[in-house]
């Protein structure tokens, strides 16, 4: 007699996890395998000859001012997208935590943005944003703002950033709202009994309970604002003025697309890899542990 | 050292329930007020609009003779423990003691100084460096008890703070309480739905149903003479039986069998056919022979206690199921015959219509 029960089958198993495991092998592993060998070669844009060169793409890579450009240009845009994201989000959960008429309206209107797709998401702040036909350069105007995202940088930046946060505002307000209502609310006025202002109560007693939310959605914003806002950017700026708002994962359409570096654009694409995975570790490793209490 | 005068308080919600209705109670220097009743009665909610936690609907709220209706609950002096304790749980015990003096800019050392003596007094000084999600359901009464009395505010609140805990505890944490009341000298207030630890703990206790007060007293005072028929039932355990009777002058009468002659003079005079409710406790139902009896108990339940059994059964010719309560040596059987006699003393006479008390 066993104590458990146990199947004899060799097969079934592995015909089980088969879906998943296909899926992931067709659609990462694969993918990512002829990326890191096609990041080894040198192809011509025709196809005609292919050379094997090791890291040589690499090293270009790293010695290219465009490619640490880019870097700066991620890291900026997508430290922006997520403080952005997540302090509007934190204003709005924490207002609309305290609502008490009309809770369900504002909640569903503040969580539709989220069912937008990126791109329309972006055609939306192009149009607003369009220093010829647009709403909100009108307005600027009125106010003596010349405004054009098409030659100045740092308001291309503000479009690509507003672009991309507000649709992540309604993620990151549903886990704050959420975080927030998890606070039993003795504690506010446990807290508000001890003499602590509204400000402080915030700060020294919700913001530490709601460290372990704001944590996880740092590297949740992070990952989108790396990887998920290529359409953002190809539908508003074109990575321009210059290459001003040219990310990684943009550089990586634009060299292996446009310019057909096939073997740069792979190399590329395996440091991003790289980098999505140190991600992932720290997700898995910290979200969990790293909690304030 | 303080009073609390609560002046036809108020409190009526936005949907336009009125959750207190005229609410008056003076509390003395040092004395433990309890409030008790049913869920939903409003004791909560008179606690909480004295701490500032609920804002006031109408009337004055005094504490020493200032008016405090508009000042914040920090403002007040007053320290709450509340019945989830409400500790921080990102803080140490200490940090969590401590939170109170630091947002009033008390000097360091004192701080110190203050919450090791409280933890002292309570026996956790050794959990000091703890954070409470590290601590049992008692140890973390303690704390919250702590917290509110390293301030060494002028009133005490407690909102049911033992619920959340085993029966056990629950004994041993009312007798702390009552011991660091007494200790401190500080008025208090507590509210709790529980009517053992209402009559334990109360100087004076307040019953309170549907908004209003039902009765104010010293707790035996309320046990022996119950105002209204709710505060009769609220209070004791087992429960008041409750019997259906007519009143003629002194002459009472619960069924056609069962005809009692009180002689109480404070009964109203010239009553005629009045509907009254008798109520009598279990325990003043005493065990006779027949001869000397009022009726007969066809017992139908037993629940044999150790010290007590509690029978049930149905009270002669109505459907109304009484308990009397026995000494436990004896031996009962399902179905057995009790002759019981109503201590004429311990007769407890409501108007049915208004539920108020008749006679003395």
């Amino acid at each position: 007699m066993h104590d458990n029960a146990v199947f004899s089958h060799k097969v079934l198993p592995y015909f089980l996890i088969a879906p998943q495991l296909i899926i992931t092998l067709v659609f990462f592993i694969w993918p990512a395998g002829q990326a890191l060998y096609q990041s080894f070669l040198i192809e011509d844009a025709f196809g005609f000859s292919v050379e094997f060169v090791w890291f040589e793409n690499f090293i270009y890579l790293l010695e290219d001012p465009e490619y640490w450009n880019s870097v700066r240009v991620t890291f900026v845009f997508s430290a922006l997208v997520a403080l952005v994201g997540m302090i509007l989000a934190l204003l709005l959960a924490a207002m609309a935590d305290r609502v008490v008429k009309g809770a369900g309206a504002y909640k569903t209107l503040l969580i539709w943005p989220y069912a937008v797709a990126p791109v329309v998401a972006a055609v939306l702040w192009w149009l607003m944003f369009n220093p010829s036909m647009g709403v909100l350069p009108f307005w600027m105007d009125l106010f003596g703002y010349d405004w054009n995202h098409y030659v100045n940088s740092g308001e291309a930046m503000t479009v690509v950033v507003i672009a991309s946060a507000w649709k992540q505002i309604s993620y990151n307000f549903l886990f704050f709202l959420a975080g927030l209502q998890a606070i039993p609310r003795s504690l506010i006025e446990a807290a508000a009994i001890d003499g602590a202002s509204p400000f402080k109560r915030f700060w020294q007693i919700v913001f530490p309970l709601l460290s372990p939310t704001a944590f996880f959605l740092l590297v949740v914003n992070i990952v989108y604002a790396f990887f998920e806002t290529f359409g953002v950017i190809h539908a508003t700026t074109l990575g321009g003025p210059g290459s001003s708002t040219k990310t990684l994962v943009y550089k990586v359409y634009e060299d292996g697309f446009v310019g057909l570096d096939l073997g740069g654009s792979a190399a590329q694409s395996v440091i991003l890899m790289i980098i999505v995975i140190t991600l992932t570790v720290v997700q898995f490793r910290y979200v969990e542990k790293k909690v304030q209490y | 050292m303080a009073t609390v005068s609560l002046k036809n308080i108020n409190k009526t919600y936005a949907n336009g329930h009125q959750a207190i209705e005229n609410l008056n109670l003076d509390i003395t220097d040092g004395e433990m007020l309890v409030l008790v009743g049913p869920s939903g009665c409003g004791k909560s909610t008179s606690l909480r609009m004295v701490a500032g936690l609920e804002t006031i609907s109408g009337g004055d709220l005094y504490i020493d003779d200032v008016r405090v209706n508009n000042l914040e609950p920090s403002e007040r002096d007053i320290a709450m423990v509340f019945q989830n304790y409400a500790l921080y749980p990102h803080m140490s015990v200490y940090q969590n003691m401590a939170y109170g003096l630091k947002n009033r800019k008390v000097p360091k050392d004192e701080i110190q100084k203050k919450v090791e003596k409280a933890a002292e007094i309570l026996e956790i000084t050794n959990l000091l460096h703890n954070k409470p999600g590290q601590l049992s359901g008692g140890q973390r009464q303690r704390v919250a008890m702590g917290r509110a009395i390293v301030r060494n505010p002028k009133v005490f609140l407690f909102d049911e703070p033992l619920s959340n805990l085993d029966a056990k505890l629950r004994v041993q944490m009312r007798i702390e309480i009552k011991r660091l009341q007494q200790e401190f000298a500080t008025t208090a207030i507590y509210v709790t739905h529980d009517q053992v630890e209402a009559m334990t703990l109360a100087d004076r206790l307040v019953v309170m149903n549907e908004g209003n007060v039902e009765q104010v007293g010293p707790p035996i005072e309320l046990y022996e003479k119950p105002a209204t028929q709710f505060v009769a039932g609220f209070l004791g355990s087992p429960a008041m039986n409750f019997l259906d009777a007519s009143l003629n002058g002194n002459r009472l009468t619960l069924s056609p069998d069962v005809v009692l002659d009180l002689n109480d003079p404070n009964l109203p005079t010239g009553a005629h056919d009045l509907e009254v409710v008798l109520g009598i406790r279990p325990e003043h139902m005493e065990a006779c022979d027949e001869a000397g009896a009022d009726f007969t108990l066809s017992v139908d339940m037993i629940e044999p206690l150790g010290a007590d059994t509690l029978l049930y059964g149905y009270f002669p010719g109505t459907d109304t199921l009484i308990t009397s309560e026995q000494p436990g040596k004896q031996q009962f059987k399902r179905g057995h015959r009790l002759a019981l006699r109503i201590d004429r003393e311990r007769c407890h006479l409501f108007d049915k219509a208004t539920g108020k008390r008749l006679g003395s």
